[in-house]
């Protein structure tokens, strides 16, 4: 099966159609407001990697604040998302912005994951620094970048569907 | 009453210019969503701790200056683009029932936002009673939560 065909077979199932048919304002609705609590909430452990804000806590500290409400966010996020591209999976398949969201989420998923197990494993050297090493900086940058390019394009696929 | 004003904003030159692309219209959507980003997440973040659910490692009084920037920041690009997207299209958007109840519900959360959660927000800590922090939260969650359910109605109506 294809991945054209897989998105064809998503687009007739029931779940699909009750998002189309009259969920889905209420899903992207819920889709836009938990983005405070998502990107909103994870902006904040990036901008401590780049010295930008919180100097006087640790890395670690800043995590640990921000973590339950970022994964309730993400959760939140990829969910609803999940439900919308459902309801428009063929659309979404062959729009450009939906494809490149997807690209700058993978990104975001091996930036984050190239942070976790290369800078972050010596974290105990430099976690308490008010201005962490340069790996550490590109890394939040990199991160803020990326996610907020993840908002652009997500509305502009909600434009161009 | 407004009216007038409105026909007047929606003919000027920049009303025309920004009404006849979706192209503009979609990019100053984009700013609004950063901005909803930046005010929200942080507005978030108070709340949370107001209602002494998260972030109690924190004095509020301390993080509501980190948080000072963002929330401003935000809530500038907000209403900047905000003001863009009605000039592109002021007679049709004015006319609308879910417009008017967002920039009523927005009035109300800016002065909440100016006298009581400024207020509590910035007091030290135990100024305040744990009954009234969370009232607060709670208030400032519903309020600025009914703006943004409000404007995302707009597009739906």
């Amino acid at each position: 099966m294809s991945l054209f065909e897989m998105c064809q077979a998503i687009e007739q199932s029931t779940i699909s159609s009750i998002v189309r048919e009259s969920a889905f304002p209420y899903v992207e609705g819920a889709h836009v407001l938990a983005l405070s609590l998502s990107i909103g909430t994870v902006m904040w452990f990036d901008l401590r990697l780049l010295g930008a804000t919180m100097r006087t806590r640790s890395v670690v500290e800043v995590f640990e604040d921000v973590k339950p409400w970022m994964f309730a966010g993400f959760v939140v996020m990829f969910s609803t998302g999940a439900l919308l591209f459902a309801a428009h999976a063929t659309k979404a398949y062959s729009n450009n912005f939906f494809r490149a969201k997807l690209a700058l989420l993978i990104l975001a998923g091996v930036n984050a994951a190239v942070y976790h197990f290369t800078i972050d494993r010596n974290r105990s050297a430099w976690g308490k620094s008010p201005f962490p090493p340069a790996a550490a900086r590109l890394a939040g940058l990199v991160s803020l970048l990326l996610w907020f390019s993840v908002i652009a394009v997500g509305r502009l696929v909600a434009y161009s569907l | 009453m407004l009216q007038p004003g409105v026909e007047w904003l929606g003919s000027t030159g920049l009303g025309q210019w920004l009404g006849q692309s979706t192209d503009r219209i979609a990019w100053l959507f984009v700013i609004h969503l950063v901005g909803l980003t930046l005010l929200m997440g942080p507005t978030l973040v108070l709340a949370i701790r107001l209602l002494g659910v998260g972030f109690r490692s924190r004095q509020l009084a301390e993080l509501t200056r980190d948080t000072a920037l963002f929330r401003t920041g935000g809530l500038v690009l907000m209403i900047l683009s905000g003001s863009l997207i009605f000039t592109g299209g002021a007679v049709s958007y004015f006319e609308g029932m879910w417009f008017r109840r967002k920039m009523t519900l927005l009035i109300v959360a800016l002065l909440f936002n100016f006298t009581f959660f400024r207020k509590v927000t910035n007091a030290e800590e135990g100024r305040y009673s744990p009954l009234v922090s969370r009232l607060v939260g709670v208030l400032t969650l519903f309020l600025w939560f009914s703006v943004a359910v409000a404007g995302r109605a707009i597009a739906f109506s």
